[in-house]
This record gives C-alpha cells, sequence and structure tokens, in this order.
C-alpha cells in the first residue's frame, strides 16, 4: 500500500517547438517560392478574372440538345472503362503478389517487379494512350490498353501495401498443409485482403471514367473525344453538357462503390 | 467408411537435432527424442521454453541447422520442395489461434486439408471431387459441427472454430497431429472438450498426436508420455504420475503454488 502511494508519475515530456518551426518555416517559404517559379501573382488573377467570367457566360447554360448525341460516345467511354478496369484488375493480382515483401519469390523478384510497378506508374495515362494509339491506331482499343495499364498502376501499388499487412499466421497453416506457393496466396493471402481488393479496382474504374475524357484528347475513343471536337469549336454549351454528363455518371459510380464497399466490410 | 485408410501411424526422431533461429537464439538444443507411431504426448514448458518450436521442427516450418529429424523413418526435408509438401500433406497442425479464414464458410476451410491431396489445377479453379468434399464432411462430424458447414468461420464461438481447426487437420487424413497449445485461447470448460476431442481421434484413428501445452496439470490430465522442456533442452520425459516436485521446479524454474492447481481442482469440482 505505501509502495504504491509513492508512485512517480512521469512529466509530459516538452512538445519540440524547434522541430515545428522548422517545418512550418520550411513549408511556407517552399510555397512562396514554387508561386514565385511558375509566375502566379494575385493581381493578375484579379485582372484577368473578367476572361474567365466571359468563357463562364458562354458556357452556360448547358446545351440540352445536345444530350442524344452523347449517348453513343459515353457508353462507348463507359466499356473503354470496364474493359481497362477488367483486364488491368485481373493483371494488377501476379503484380502485387510479387511485389508484397511476404509473399513474393525471392529479392530479386520482388526489385524487379517493384521497379516494373514503379515506371508503370511514373508515366502519365496520356502518354500510354499516345503509345497505344501509334501501336493500334487512334481510337477506343488504343484508349482501353491505355487504362489497362493505368488500372494495373493504380491497383497494385494499393494492393500490394494492403498484403503486406495481412495476417501471416494463415498462409503458414497452408504452407503447414502441404500447399504449394500459389495455394497459399489463393487461399491464405487473397481471401484476406478481397474486400481491399475490391475497393482499390472500384477506385480504379471511378478514376478511369474520369481519365477517358482526357484520353480523347488524343483520339483515344470515347465521350473525351467529342470534348475535345466541341471544345476546338468554342461550342462551350456543349462542352458544359459533356462536362455534366461525365460528373454525374462520376458521382453514380461513387456512390455505388461505396455501398458494396460498405457491404464487402 | 474407414477414414483411416490409408494412414498408418507414424513415429518420429530427433536426433541431436538443434534449431538457431537467424537472430542467433538456439530454439532447441541437441534434442534426443523418440515418439512411437500412435502415441499421445504432451509437451510442457513455460513461455519461450522451445515447444513451438519443437512442433514446428517435425513439419520442417523451422529447419534445423544441426542433427536429424527422421519422420516415419525418413529425415525431414530442409528446403522448399515437393518432397516437403507431401511430407506436411500427412501432418496435420492445430494452432492456438485457430488460422481460419473468418469470411469463408467452415467447408471452405476445411477443404483447405485436402489441397495437397487433389490435383493443382482443381484446386486452382475451387472444383474439389466429391471424394473429398466427404473427405471433409466426415472430418466436421467426427468432431461434430457438420452442421455448420455452410456458416461463416468466423461467426462461430473459440470452441467451435477450433473444432474447424481440428477437421481441417484431420481431413488431411494425416498420420501426425501437431497442436500449439490449442486450449490456450479458451475457457477451462471448453478447453477440456477441445481437448477429449484430440484424445478421441488418437485413439480412434490411431494418429501419432503431440499437443503443446502451457500447463502440467492439464497435461497431467490427458497425456500418456509428458515431454518437458526449458531454454530448448529436454528436462523430463515420463508418464504424468510420475511428475514429482523436483521436476516441476526443473521444467518451470520455480516451486508449485495454489495458481497451478486451481485447473485441476475446477475439473474434479
Ligand atoms: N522466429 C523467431 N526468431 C527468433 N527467435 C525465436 C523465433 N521464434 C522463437 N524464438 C525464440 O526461441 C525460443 C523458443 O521459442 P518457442 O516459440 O519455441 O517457445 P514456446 O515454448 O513455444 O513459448 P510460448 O509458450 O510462449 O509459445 C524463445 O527464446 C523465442 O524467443
Ligand atoms: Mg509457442
Amino acid at each position: 500500500m505505501a509502495e504504491a502511494a509513492v508512485s512517480v508519475r512521469p512529466e509530459k515530456p516538452p512538445r519540440n517547438w524547434w522541430l515545428w518551426g522548422t517545418a512550418l518555416a520550411f513549408l511556407v517559404l517552399m510555397t512562396w517560392w514554387s508561386a514565385r517559379g511558375i509566375g502566379f501573382s494575385i493581381n493578375e488573377l484579379v485582372c484577368n478574372i473578367g476572361g474567365g467570367r466571359r468563357l463562364l457566360q458562354e458556357s452556360w447554360p448547358p446545351d440540352f440538345s445536345f444530350l442524344p448525341r452523347l449517348f453513343a460516345p459515353f457508353l462507348e467511354t463507359v466499356q473503354i472503362a470496364i474493359i481497362g478496369t477488367v483486364v488491368g484488375a485481373i493483371l494488377a493480382i501476379p503484380i502485387s503478389v510479387l511485389a508484397a515483401r511476404n509473399l513474393t519469390l525471392g529479392m530479386f523478384v520482388w526489385f524487379v517487379d517493384r521497379n516494373f510497378m514503379n515506371i508503370l506508374r511514373t508515366l502519365p495515362d496520356l502518354f500510354w494512350a499516345m503509345l497505344f494509339a501509334t501501336a493500334v491506331g487512334f481510337g477506343p482499343i488504343a484508349g482501353a490498353l491505355a487504362l489497362t495499364v493505368f488500372t494495373i498502376a493504380v491497383v497494385s501499388k494499393l494492393y500490394s501495401e494492403s498484403l503486406e499487412a495481412i495476417d501471416m499466421g494463415l498462409t503458414e497453416a497452408i504452407r503447414a498443409a502441404g500447399g504449394s506457393w500459389w495455394q497459399m496466396v489463393q487461399y491464405g493471402a487473397l481471401p484476406q485482403s478481397l474486400s481491399q481488393y475490391v475497393s482499390y479496382v472500384l477506385y480504379g474504374f471511378e478514376l478511369n471514367i474520369r481519365a477517358s475524357m482526357i484520353l480523347g484528347l488524343v483520339g483515344a475513343g470515347g465521350i473525351g473525344m467529342i470534348l475535345e471536337t466541341q471544345r476546338s469549336n468554342f461550342e462551350y454549351e456543349r462542352v458544359t453538357m459533356i462536362i455534366l454528363v461525365v460528373l454525374v455518371a462520376v458521382l453514380v459510380i461513387e456512390q455505388v462503390s461505396a455501398v458494396i464497399r460498405r457491404r464487402l466490410t | 467408411m474407414n477414414p483411416s485408410a490409408g494412414n498408418s501411424a507414424t513415429g518420429i526422431r530427433f536426433r541431436k537435432a538443434r534449431v538457431v533461429y537467424p537472430n542467433g537464439t538456439v530454439g532447441m538444443k541437441d534434442l534426443d527424442l523418440e515418439i512411437k507411431p500412435g502415441e499421445f504426448v504432451v509437451i510442457v514448458g513455460s513461455s519461450g521454453a522451445g515447444k513451438s518450436t519443437l512442433l514446428r521442427a517435425i513439419n520442417g516450418l523451422n529447419p534445423i541447422s544441426d542433427g536429424t529429424i527422421e519422420v516415419g523413418g525418413r529425415s525431414v526435408p530442409q528446403k522448399e520442395s515437393a518432397e516437403l509438401r507431401r511430407l506436411r500433406a500427412r501432418i496435420g497442425m492445430i494452432f492456438q489461434d485457430f488460422r481460419l479464414v473468418k469470411r469463408l464458410t467452415v467447408m471452405s476451410n476445411v477443404l483447405v486439408g485436402r489441397l495437397a491431396h487433389v490435383p493443382g489445377w482443381r484446386a486452382m479453379l475451387n472444383l474439389w471431387p466429391a471424394h473429398d468434399k466427404e473427405i471433409a464432411f466426415r472430418a466436421l462430424e467426427r468432431v461434430g459441427i457438420a452442421d455448420k458447414a455452410w456458416i461463416k468461420a468466423g461467426q462461430l464461438s473459440g470452441g467451435q472454430q477450433q473444432r474447424v481447426g481440428i477437421a481441417r487437420a484431420l481431413a488431411q487424413e494425416p498420420s501426425i497431429i501437431l497442436a500449439d497449445e490449442p486450449v490456450a485461447s479458451l475457457d477451462p470448460v471448453t478447453s477440456r472438450q477441445v481437448m477429449d476431442d484430440l484424445v478421441r481421434i488418437n485413439r480412434e484413428l490411431g494418429i501419432t498426436t503431440l499437443v503443446n501445452l502451457h500447463f502440467l496439470d492439464l497435461a497431467q490430465e490427458y497425456g500418456q508420455r509428458i515431454v518437458g522442456l526449458r531454454n530448448g533442452e529436454l528436462v523430463y520425459d515420463g508418464t504424468p504420475d510420475t511428475v514429482t516436485e523436483a521436476d516441476f521446479q526443473r521444467i518451470y524454474g520455480r516451486a508449485v503454488t495454489e495458481d497451478d492447481l486451481k485447473l485441476s481442482g475446477e475439473s474434479h469440482g
């Protein structure tokens, strides 16, 4: 009893103000330096706001009569996104597994796969669209191939990290029962991380619908191609309509995937 | 209708077997031990004594750095290989934390025990032969939870989950069962039920069974033979009724206390 009474409570260690101060100063300096670098100034922004307003006025209201003509290209966009997502999501599985330190087949395979993944991710989707457009010609096939690569890049990065966090006890139980490496992955690792995988794939699908607008710029099919023609013809009310359609599509997909994700967990 | 058809109980022999972990810890020190086919052996020791190390050396989960371990007269391969997988296919393992896929059905979990027994492409496509499903069902019947076959494993109680773990091991049609503290996360009553299951399976099917237990009282109650470990060394090997207080001292490094007798007291009450 007497012993408990004299227990000494440790004092809260002081906050490291120096560290916080330096970090904050560094951030402010970096921002200022960057703004200077790109020639950003509040003055100019205010002066040019008139131009922006004119553009906005020309873009309003959206041209609803244009809507029926969007149906076919929008469908094509969705199809491109579906193919890119499905094929990419399947290919992302082995790539993620080999990039997860706890599951990979040796340091060499891990290293090669990791770097492959990083290269995929570093190169932008536009690059892939142009590459495939030159390879297979302009059109939806090029778009689907570009989105496949894009999906692999997005999903494998996220999923390999989820795989590294799985409970290895289960995979060990499968090895103990005489399971092979692939059986350990298929029956031990993947079922544990299925819900994360599905939510990354749905996220990839959202990004793909969005990306298909940009892909149109290089003639990779879908609604983006219409967007590009209308924009270069200064048909801003139609451009607004197109943006609205994509916006609604993305919002709907987001809601649906949120529901699916909730049911999975 | 004979689930044990094809497996003959298998003996295990350690000869100066030594396990050194990558960080230099010696988990097992030149162990000499022979376990006869069909024996029910309980291994006791305090935390860190090397109980898990011993079990995991038998199915090659922990490689040995010296000496040999023979299972059924053949030495345990020390590298991941088809031969090692074939050996593991006939050794069932049961874990303290069950190690089930919680979001899959009980049946799917038990079928994991058949993975090494069906052609690779079938396992890959999840196309299980009727014969193997039958084996899985019989394994569930043997531990009395066949009615739970299509329920998700995560929805079962701890004791039921451990029975699924046992059924998974039985589905391997094993000649050896290794149980690493199978009752450590269960309450005393459930612990006894699970231990009873293990003893019954050992008697009915003649499967050589090694069970790690933390506490001596449960070991004395169930073991035909008790092996005591301390710091990776064998410090006791004998029948349950000949354990003296000196033996206890050697195994646990301290004298017997009231607490140690609590569990057995309950069982007689
Ligand atoms: N993977 C590992 N790496 C390094 N040392 C380990 C490893 N696993 C076990 N050890 C060490 O080996 C010794 C024996 O451990 P082991 O797990 O076999 O003991 P145990 O008797 O099963 O203990 P517990 O009752 O806590 O499960 C301990 O000193 C432990 O710290
Ligand atoms: Mg242990």
